[in-house]
Parts: structure tokens; C-alpha cells; sequence
């Protein structure tokens, strides 16, 4: 077990979306079947990955970057496979999928840092209500990329449909109403979860502030401008929801912009070095990046 | 092996032939019976294909047991009470490897008068499953016809060849199913009255939509139409409102102008609250502005958009044709040979079972006839030893040649079968 990386499971994930993309080529339900097995075995050995990351650290994988970003794309292949099995096979659900998972587990294996200083800093109830705020984000940026590829899906058909092309042979996709049905859902569930996730985050970072000092998380901390300006994309588009001139693809584009910021909130600020001291306790310094592409193939390995 | 098929499609017979010639009812399982009445030698098979645009008699046999075409035309005669001379001219007919080659390009539907329609395959499975029921097929034709529905499965998974509709009324519903989820919660709004609207009308409804409205400038037309759907005629006059409250718009009158202008149907769509919604403009000259096509959240297809894409569906279909004849080729041979194998190694089996049976019982007579004085247990003993010496014996060699037979690729005559003749000393079956 413990010669398990994130590179056999975003490796198997990778075959899972090339097999999925051959759907314009190959069109025997064999490949059907080689996709949805490979996304099953990628499920399960990040499954496994994430349970030996949860006993080795003995809380949760969701309190770094790179735990929470794993189990993002955990859940969010969970539900691309549900999404695969009960689409017809035509249905090109992977598609939009699956280079989400592919990306998320390939940011967290070269960008993501690996280390949280939550637990060694801070005592026993601040991290309870770190983790909260962890879970309630991540189940917020789960609806989010759900809202991003049911958006994606909009788009595209609607753009065949206005432009009056017939389906590729192969390459099904949702009726417009069920993508945007599917779309709505997500970000309705989105918004509370992620204001929630969001507050907590804040009344953690002020009770920080009172015990240490301005050192803990700033206002201007990036981390925190940027979750900031998610959240009003995000309020901005739970409004155009009500608002019928905003319907279609002006919903569907917010959509793109809001998931844009959630990226750069989770993995963005990291990646780019930008200081931040989200993540971090008191005294500590922000860490720099942990992780390496070098570090990509033994990351497993490290983590136990 | 022999294998004989004999009938008549759309394209060798008038209607009128067809229909005299069909198997229709019990007529189909009466004609099985009929056929093993007519020509009963053992290891005769028979499956009968009747659908509107073919009817077919599939046999199978031994060579000398298959009726030539010949005889299964006076049987057709005979059984419909018809004078050959009336339809012999258009009878056509296949042997052989080509008998299995017309099944598959039958299955697949590439002799249908649709070219990929699905019913076909269905209809094919369905005088399978009666020719089994009749008892009437046997180890050759159940091959056959089993790898026929394989290979009708595979052409249309491989080429797309059932994929989009033909009919300009049909492409209207798959392009209704690509906007709208659920129907059930929708509200369809007919504007005129013509037959084209009654004909996507029809298709339309096997979506079960929740609601249809019927506009029309004469009343009394929109209160028949709306009768004849189960639907509600709404004044032509309230037009505005019918659109507000309707998702998907059928329109086909026979107007010289436009009759929802751009402006009107913005009103409109901005009333809808920017549901989606779809219009097919059906009508010639086109009864919407086609500006409203740019309207967020509105589809509007019209006549020429929707033949243009029945016409790339046909084309579609068109381009799996010489794939499709590929693997049609490729299998029908792979289940010729088989059939071949088949055939061969039966023969051979059988041949080899006699022989031993023979020399089993010569032997086992000479040796009771050298000890009279054995009892009768101990004669019974002798001989159930030597049964089961010979089966003992035989246990390898007949397993070799089953393993044989279920090898379809090896060139016939297959060299094992060849050895075990032989060594055996065998008649060439």
C-alpha cells in the first residue's frame, strides 16, 4: 500500500479520459465499458490513497491543499461515474468530467502544498472548526465544478442547436434543460454551503487575531481577497438565477468565472507563490511549495 | 452443408406479390410445419422471414436434403393456393456462403427500404424465436441466425448506421428531445392547421407533452384540430398569450407574411421569463422572423434546417454502408467456415462412433460365443467393459474434434479431421 502514489490513480484517470475522448472514433460499448472501469479502479485506489493519508495523520484528508484538492476530485469522480452509469452511452457525461478529476489530481500531485500547520498551532477546538470549514468548502467546490460541467454541457449544445448541426455520431449530450436544471441545483446548493464554509473561516482567522496578533490571516491576504470575490461572483449568480434576462448563457458564464475563482482560491495562490498565511498557526511562516513535479510519482509514500 | 434462401423484397416484387406470398399470423408457424411435412430427410432446417418488404424461406441441410429452389417455390404455390407462373419471375434466390452473407446485410438492415432502420433486426430475431419454438432449426441455421443478430447489433453499434431520423417530422422530435428534459410539464402550441402540422403533431405526441394548444384564424378548424389531438383551440387573436404559455411551437400556416414578428417575440420571451423554448417553423414562406432564432434561450428550426439535417442523417447512414459490407464480409465468412467445421466434424464423430460400435459389438459377440457357460451378469459385465474401454478409448479424439469444430478460423478441410479419417480409417463424409 504504501508504494501507492498520485500518479497511479491520475494515471488511471488519465486512460479513463482518452478512452472517453475515442468516443468520436470508437463507438462499440466496449469503450463504454474500458471508461467506466478505469474511472472505478482510479476511484478505488484514491480511495485507498485517501484512507491511508486519513490513518497515517490521523484526521481527515481535507485539512492541506493537497488532501483537500484529492478528495475533491474523489467526490467529484464519484459523481461523474454515477452522472456516466445513468446517462445513456451515447451521453458524453466523461467528457466534461473527467478532465476536471484528471486536472485537480494532477494540480495536488506538482502544486498543491502537502503540509497544514492546524494541528501543531492550534488546540482541540480550533481544529474541529477547521475542519468544518475545510468540509463545508470542499462540499461548496464540489456543487461548484458539478455547476462548471453541467454549464460546459449547456453551452456546447446550445451553441449545436442555434447553429443547427446534427450530433456528432457518438458524442451525445444532455437536453438543455436538464443541463441547466443540473447547473441551477448546483449553485444553489453551492452558495450556502460555501458563505457557511467561508464564515467560519473568517471567525477563525478574527479569534486567531485575538489571541496572536495581525500575524495570523490579513484582509488583504490573497487567499482571502480571492475567496472574497468568489463569493460575490457566487452572489452575483444566485441573483441572475431569479433574474430572467440573465437565464442561459449569461448564468452559464458566471458559472465559468465563479469556478475560474475557486481554482485560484484553492490552488492558484499556492501556485503562483503568492505570500499567504491561510493554512498556517501562529509564528509559522508561510511554507513554500512542497511539493515538486519530482515529488508528484512518491507523494504516498511521503505522506505515510 | 447446403444452404438455400428463397423469396421475394420490395425491390424484386410489387406490393401486391408481397403481400399474396406473406407469412402473416399462424400462417408463419403453419408454414414451418408445412415445410417439415413437405420435405422431411433428417437434418432439414427451416426459418421463414416475413415482414411488409421481404418474405423469405431460409433452409439448411445436408446436400441431398434441402429442397432445391424448385420445390420450395411449388411449396409456395401449394401453401398459398397460388399459380407459381404468377410470382416465380420475381423470386430471388441465394446459396451457400451467400445465404449467410443476405442474412447479415439483412440484420443490419443495409437491404431495408429505410437503410438503417431498426425494426428489421427485431423481425429477424422474431422468426428465429418461432422457427425454435416450431423445432424446425438445428445446429446450422441456429449459428447462422445467432451470428445474424450479432453482426445486425454490431453494424449499427460500429457505424452509427441507426443513428437520426429520415423524416423531416422525426428530426423535429429528436431536435424537441435534445432542448426539453421531461414533456410532461410542457405545453405545445400548434399554430395553423395544415397536414404538415397534423404530421409532427403526431410524432409530437408520443412525447405525452403536458398540454397542446391549437391556433388557427378559423375557428372552426382549430376546434377540430384541437378534438382530433386532445388538445385546446385557442383564439387566434390571443395568439400572445397561447405563445407565452407554450414551450414548444409548431407552426404551419399558410400565411403570405410573417406572423410573429422579432419585436412581438421578444415582448414575448421576456413575458416567459427566458424559458427556454423551442419553435419549428414549418411553414413555406416561414410564419416566425428568423432573427428570433438569435433570442436567448429560444431554438427556431425551420423546414429547410430541419430536411437539411434528415438529408446529413441520410449521408450519415450513407458513409456506414462500406464499413458496414466489411464486416458483414469478415463475419460471413468466419460463420461459413464454422457451419463448415460444424458439418465436417459431426460427420466425422458420427462416422467414428459407428465404426467403434461395430467393431464393439463384433468383438464382444466372438468372445461370448468362445465362453457359453458364462452366466448372464457375467456376460452383461463383458459387455459394459468393453462400452466403456471404447468410450475410454474414443474420450480424446472426439474431444479434439469438438475443439476443432469450434475453431472458425482453420481452413477447411481441417487437417485433424482429415488425420482422424485416417487413422481411423473413416469414408470421406
Amino acid at each position: 500500500m504504501e508504494r501507492l502514489t498520485v500518479l497511479c490513480f491520475a494515471g488511471t484517470y488519465a486512460l479513463a479520459l482518452l478512452s472517453e475522448l475515442a468516443r468520436v472514433v470508437v463507438r462499440a460499448p466496449a469503450r463504454w465499458y474500458l471508461t467506466v472501469g478505469l474511472t472505478v479502479l482510479g476511484w478505488m485506489v484514491q480511495t485507498a490513497y485517501l484512507i491511508n493519508l486519513g490513518r497515517a495523520s490521523h484526521h481527515l484528508p481535507v485539512t492541506s491543499v493537497f488532501e483537500s484538492l484529492l478528495a475533491l476530485s474523489w467526490i467529484f469522480a464519484a459523481i461523474g461515474l454515477y452522472l456516466m452509469a445513468r446517462a445513456p452511452k451515447p451521453v458524453a457525461v466523461g467528457t466534461f468530467v473527467l478532465p476536471v478529476v484528471v486536472a485537480f489530481t494532477v494540480l495536488a500531485g506538482t502544486s498543491a502544498p502537502r503540509e497544514s500547520g492546524w494541528g501543531e498551532a492550534w488546540g482541540g477546538p480550533t481544529v474541529f472548526w477547521g475542519s468544518v470549514h475545510g468540509l463545508f468548502l470542499l462540499a461548496g467546490a464540489v456543487s461548484t465544478c458539478v455547476a462548471f460541467a453541467a454549464g460546459l454541457m449547456y453551452l456546447v449544445q446550445a451553441d449545436r442547436l442555434k447553429r443547427k448541426r446534427p450530433n456528432r455520431l457518438g458524442f451525445g449530450l444532455p437536453s438543455l434543460e436538464q443541463s441547466e436544471r443540473l447547473n441551477r441545483g448546483a449553485i444553489t446548493l453551492a452558495f450556502p454551503l460555501l458563505t457557511f464554509g467561508l464564515l467560519i473561516g473568517v471567525v477563525l482567522s478574527l479569534t486567531a487575531r485575538a489571541e496572536s496578533g495581525p500575524r495570523v490571516l490579513s484582509w488583504s491576504d490573497p487567499k482571502v481577497v480571492s475567496a472574497l470575490l468568489m463569493w460575490l461572483v457566487f452572489a452575483v449568480l444566485l441573483h441572475a438565477r431569479y433574474r430572467p434576462a440573465l437565464r442561459g448563457r449569461g448564468v452559464v458564464v458566471l458559472t465559468i468565472i465563479a469556478f475560474a475563482f475557486l481554482v485560484f482560491t484553492w490552488v492558484g495562490v499556492e501556485a503562483l507563490h503568492l505570500p499567504t498565511a491561510h493554512g498556517h498557526g501562529p509564528g509559522q511562516s508561510a511554507p513554500t511549495r512542497a511539493a515538486s513535479p519530482s515529488a508528484f510519482a512518491e507523494s504516498a509514500g511521503r505522506a505515510l | 452443408v447446403k444452404l438455400l434462401a428463397l423469396g421475394v423484397d420490395y425491390r424484386s416484387a410489387p406490393a401486391a406479390v408481397r403481400e399474396a406470398l406473406a407469412f402473416d399470423g399462424p400462417k408463419h408457424s403453419e408454414a414451418l410445419d408445412a415445410l417439415t411435412r413437405a420435405f422431411p430427410t433428417p437434418g432439414n432446417e427451416f426459418v421463414v422471414l416475413s415482414t411488409c418488404n421481404r418474405v423469405e424461406i431460409y433452409a439448411a441441410g445436408d446436400l441431398d436434403g434441402v429442397p432445391e429452389s424448385e420445390a420450395l417455390t411449388n411449396f409456395l404455390a401449394a401453401f398459398h393456393g397460388l399459380s407459381a407462373s404468377t410470382f416465380s419471375g420475381h423470386l430471388v434466390s441465394y446459396h451457400d456462403e451467400g445465404v449467410i452473407g443476405h442474412l447479415f446485410r439483412v440484420s443490419a438492415s443495409l437491404e431495408s427500404l429505410v437503410l438503417g432502420e431498426g425494426q428489421i433486426l427485431g423481425q429477424v430475431r422474431e422468426a428465429y424465436r418461432t422457427a425454435l419454438d416450431r423445432k424446425t432449426t438445428g445446429p446450422i441455421l441456429n449459428r447462422v441466425f445467432e451470428h445474424a443478430l450479432r453482426v445486425g447489433k454490431k453494424v449499427r453499434e460500429d457505424t452509427g448506421m441507426d443513428q437520426g431520423k429520415l423524416s423531416i417530422a422525426s428530426v423535429a422530435v429528436d431536435v424537441a428531445r435534445e432542448v426539453f428534459d421531461t414533456f410532461a410539464d410542457k405545453t405545445v402550441l400548434v399554430i395553423g392547421a395544415g397536414k404538415m402540422g397534423d404530421l409532427t403533431l403526431q410524432h409530437l405526441k408520443a412525447l405525452r407533452p403536458g398540454q397542446i394548444l391549437i391556433a388557427n384564424r378559423n375557428p372552426a378548424r382549430a376546434e377540430a384540430a384541437a378534438a382530433r389531438w386532445g388538445g385546446k383551440a385557442v383564439p387566434f387573436d390571443r395568439l400572445n398569450l397561447a405563445l407565452i404559455e407554450a414551450d414548444l411551437v409548431v407552426s404551419t400556416t399558410a400565411a403570405d407574411e410573417p406572423v410573429v414578428e422579432y419585436e412581438q417575440y421578444a415582448r414575448v420571451q421576456r413575458a416567459r421569463k427566458n424559458r427556454l423554448g423551442l419553435i419549428l417553423d414549418i411553414a413555406i414562406p416561414r410564419d416566425f422572423d428568423p432573427r428570433i432564432g438569435e433570442l436567448e434561450q429560444v431554438m427556431l428550426y425551420n423546414v429547410d434546417d430541419l430536411r437539411a439535417q434528415a438529408e446529413e442523417n441520410r449521408k450519415r447512414r450513407q458513409r456506414g454502408v462500406d464499413p458496414a459490407l466489411a464486416i458483414i464480409e469478415r463475419e460471413a465468412t468466419a460463420c461459413f467456415t464454422a457451419v463448415r467445421h460444424l458439418r465436417h466434424s459431426g460427420t466425422v464423430l458420427r462416422q467414428l462412433g459407428d465404426t467403434w460400435d461395430t467393431i464393439r459389438e463384433r468383438e464382444v459377440a466372438t468372445c461370448l460365443a468362445t465362453c457359453p457357460d458364462l452366466n448372464d451378469a457375467q456376460r452383461e459385465a463383458i459387455t459394459h467393459m468393453a462400452r466403456r474401454l471404447q468410450n475410454q478409448y474414443l474420450h480424446h479424439p472426439r474431444a479434439a474434434i469438438r475443439m476443432a469444430a469450434a475453431e472458425p478460423t482453420l481452413e477447411q478441410p481441417h487437417t485433424l479431421l482429415n488425420a482422424v479419417r485416417h487413422l481411423f480409417g473413416l469414408a470421406d463424409g
